[in-house]
């Protein structure tokens, strides 16, 4: 399934919870879907630069288990943007489901 | 350096292709922190060294696709060099200094003397061209420190610029089309650079 287009909210709905490193991020979204989604890194992390460039999420420098880590944190207009796609998501999976029925 | 080092420098390498000092300076850290926990993971569960290495490798997906997705949102190198480049420039078209008003103003009394001599074209076009430099050498004195208000000033500038090609060019084709395909092209690497970049951190001639 064509799945474009969803890795930002993806990211976005993951940092809501706590800021994160992208590993932890690729983990949390792959373990949540329980392995449907399973984005390669390769596409994660540009994905979190064009969110950073947008002003939507912001890097730090952090620690894990004392390994330099770049975390990532959700900004206000991340939170907006989220809650926009959020919206958006709910409409169109419920007109889907209208036309190809329940699962 | 072992096999699979080796194999995550080559990755590294495919990944970052044509990409600016700083992007590839970023994108390598990230990465290697991502495969180091990666690695980690896999051997708490019990994988060996090896299947660890391939596994977090295998993770990376495409490096070719990456270094595509990569180039979307981080500074090329020739976008990098644009930049340090154009600096020179917006220094000068910035500097707030009343000097460069000197180049419109003897434009204008050019324009008289050619008008008052009958040579109208040659007199509007030298004028064309002066009101405009006027505009740009006045834009450190506008209230342009918006993405909005940039495009307005842009749109401006770019009417007046093709009003200029136009009519320097009349009965050249090749010639119109020359300058106009340079001129869609810096603002092509402006228009990519404004993407990538955050408003934060546009310089001033972004803006123009």
């Amino acid at each position: 399934m064509n799945l474009r287009g969803t890795l930002p909210t993806l990211i976005l709905e993951s940092l809501e919870q706590e800021p994160n490193h992208g590993y932890s991020i690729a983990q949390g979204i792959k373990q949540r879907s329980r392995g449907v989604l399973d984005f390669k890194e390769g596409t994660l992390y540009p994905a979190l630069h064009k969110l950073e460039s947008d002003g939507l999420v912001e890097s730090y420098e952090g620690a894990e288990n004392g390994r330099p880590r770049r975390y990532y944190r959700i900004t206000k207009d991340g939170h907006g943007m989220l809650a926009k796609d959020r919206a958006e998501w709910r409409q169109v999976s419920r007109a889907v489901t209208l036309i190809l029925g329940k699962a | 350096m072992t096999t699979f080092n080796s194999t995550l420098e080559a990755w590294l390498k495919l990944a970052t292709c044509g990409l600016s000092a700083n992007s590839i300076a970023r994108v390598r850290t990230e990465i290697q922190q991502h495969y180091e926990s990666a690695v980690q993971a896999s051997l708490a569960r019990g994988a060996t060294s090896e299947v660890a290495d391939r596994a977090a490798l295998a993770s990376l997906g495409d490096a070719r696709t990456s270094n595509q997705q990569y180039r979307k949102v981080l500074l090329t190198s020739s976008e990098a060099r644009f930049l340090r480049e154009a600096s020179w420039e917006s220094r000068a078209l910035c500097s707030r200094s009343k000097w460069p008003f000197l180049i419109p103003a003897a434009g204008l009394c050019a324009a008289v003397v050619f008008f008052v001599r009958g040579e109208h074209s040659l007199a509007e076009l030298l004028l064309l061209g002066m009101a405009g430099l006027a505009l740009l050498f006045a834009s450190p004195w506008l209230p342009i420190y918006t993405p909005a208000r940039g495009r307005v000033f842009r749109c401006v500038r770019y009417t007046w610029l093709i009003a200029l090609v136009a009519l320097a060019s009349e009965g050249q084709p090749w010639m119109f089309a020359t300058l106009l395909s340079t001129l869609a092209w810096i603002e092509s690497v402006q228009i990519s650079l404004r993407r990538k970049l955050p408003v934060a951190d546009w310089p001033k001639h972004l803006y123009l």
